[in-house]
């Protein structure tokens, strides 16, 4: 079965069994993914005829076969004392630390959040004003108040993924459908069965969607967590590159974030998926 | 003996002048299909809601088999017009669900739950997710979920109103099929006039501002249909034509002196 969700048969409102819809054209047609795949090739060749061309130095962009190269120098020789998966599995690991709290912290608040107004009026306001703010004007403050260790870079990238996480869980709970819920009430539930059987598995499709948000957010804060006197991880290997204007180290990073990154949204979209298959299903 | 008694209820939401709900008198026996017909704003929803017990009467009061009705209850089992299933049960889960809550033992629950999927004619389609029936077919659960629970009463919110006219006929025969096996009182509401007068073992017209009931009448074709005849030479019955007429005027006269 195709991941596309549009391609489900629709079961006709009158009958009560389906008909088989007549494959209408048998021609090629081409599919969300051929247009992506199109559009990074054609960035490929663009960035590659830019660079060929002498248009652009390679001090300011350096040519993609040079990026290649640095990528299998640095798989076994490194930079800055490190490989690159060495400084791939240090990023990971906080990255991974870090959404590990948030949604161990996250979900819980953000149910208490979605169900009791008076905690949405208490919490509300700080989540409201710390989500907006750059973590780089905050870092300073988690630098004195909690060292130059491991921890301040975990919770750096844990406040950006937790307020997405938070809101979402949030919502997802307040909206659980009313209709549902006084159906449940009138089939005997308690309070517990209904948050149990009814709110949360109803408000899933939003976690998750939350949970991909905030890991988008938690990779955007990751070169600022390590500028904390960090030795290793792809922020770290990215500014000190770029010190350096080694220009190739600091492309090719840029590159690995974003692959790593896609391939953890994938993995999420799966999960999203196979948990929640009605989602997006007329109701 | 009457299962559900609603005396003198009065419903006047908080900030609203007229009350929703003005002296409304009832009573529902077990082998009796009580059908509220109004339009809009006649405050049948709010009286589905206070039986139900999702909203507390402001005046009056409502019993449940001598006792007064405060909160939700097994024994008053809801089918909304747009299905409230767990899209994340299947059929045979959604079904299941009230007994599970209420904590019944796996073998009664199971037996409960083939005959009520059999009875509404879902057992073919047990495995199958709610989200991947037509609109008909997910009614069907709903009525058969509120059924497999331990209820004594079904309160059926415009359970049809969604659906299409041809679907909509056969989950009325359906639904006389199931009230007059399953032994329950059914209380149900809608703004279909037909459909009121075929199902009604006793039928209240209701009318807005405030909402009250203002006419009570006991058709007798839902008899007449479990007696054997066809639905639509009922339906195409002139008797039957000449009550849908008479509760048509009724109900634009209200509106006319509504307006005035």
């Amino acid at each position: 079965m195709s991941t596309s969700p549009t391609t489900l048969i629709a079961v006709p409102d009158s009958l009560d069994t389906a008909t088989p819809v007549a494959p209408a054209d048998r021609r090629w047609q081409p599919q969300a993914a051929h247009w992506a795949a199109l559009s990074i090739a054609s960035l490929l060749l663009l960035w590659w005829a830019l660079t060929a061309s002498g248009l652009i130095a390679p001090l300011f962009l350096p040519p993609p076969q040079a990026v290649l190269a640095k990528f299998g120098e640095l798989l076994n020789g490194g930079y800055m004392d490190a490989t690159l998966p060495q400084h791939l599995l240090a990023s990971l690991q906080r990255m991974l630390l870090a959404l590990l709290a948030a949604v161990v912290v996250g979900i819980p608040l953000g149910i208490v959040i979605g169900v009791f107004p008076l905690a949405r009026h208490l919490l509300d306001p700080v989540i409201e004003f710390y989500r907006p703010l750059p973590p780089l004007a905050y870092l300073p403050l988690i630098v004195i108040w909690f060292g130059i260790g491991e921890a301040s870079k975990v919770l750096l990238i844990f406040l950006a993924i937790l307020a997405p996480v938070l809101i979402a869980t949030a919502h997802g709970v307040a909206s659980v459908s009313q209709l549902r819920q006084q159906a449940a009430l009138s089939l005997g539930a308690s309070r517990w069965q209904l948050l149990r059987h009814v709110i949360l598995p109803g408000a899933l499709p939003e976690i998750i969607t939350g949970v991909r948000i905030g890991l988008g957010a938690g990779w955007s804060t990751l070169v600022a967590a390590e500028l904390i006197a960090a030795t290793r991880g792809l922020g770290f290997m990215i500014q000190s590159a770029a010190q350096f204007l080694v220009t190739d180290v600091v492309v090719l990073g840029i590159i690995v974030i974003a692959l790593v990154a896609f391939a953890l949204e994938l993995g999420l979209r799966r999960l999203q998926q196979r948990l929640t298959p009605w989602h997006g299903q007329h109701h | 003996m009457s299962l559900l008694q609603v005396d003198k209820l009065g419903v006047t939401y908080p900030g609203q002048l007229q009350p929703a709900l003005h002296q409304v008198s009832l009573s529902l026996a077990r082998d009796e299909l009580l059908v509220a017909l109004g339009p809009s704003g006649c405050g049948k929803s709010t009286l589905l809601g206070v039986l139900a017990g999702f909203i507390a009467p402001s005046q009056g009061r409502v019993l449940f088999a001598g006792q007064p009705v405060t909160a939700p209850g097994v024994e008053r089992a809801v089918v909304f017009q747009h299905d409230a299933l767990l899209p994340w049960l299947n059929v045979h889960d959604n079904v299941a669900f009230g007994l599970k809550l209420q904590g019944a033992d796996a073998l009664t629950r199971e037996r409960i739950v083939a005959d009520t999927l059999r009875l509404v004619g879902l057992a073919d389609v047990a495995g199958k997710r709610t989200w991947q029936l037509s609109g008909g077919m997910r009614q069907r659960v709903g009525i058969a979920r509120a059924l497999a629970s331990r209820s004594q009463v079904l309160l059926l919110d415009e359970p049809f109103g969604a659906l299409d006219a041809f679907t909509r006929e056969q989950m009325q025969q359906l639904l006389l099929r199931v009230w007059q096996q399953s032994q329950r009182g059914v209380f149900l509401i809608t703004h279909d006039i037909e459909e009121a007068l075929f199902l009604a073992t006793e039928l209240v017209l209701m009318s807005p501002g405030p909402g009250r009931i203002v006419q009570r009448l006991r058709p007798t074709f839902n008899q007449r249909y479990r007696a054997g005849e066809d639905v639509r030479a009922i339906k195409s019955d002139p008797e039957f034509i000449a009550l849908r007429e008479s509760l048509l005027h009724s109900l634009f006269r209200q509106g006319h002196e509504e307006a005035a």
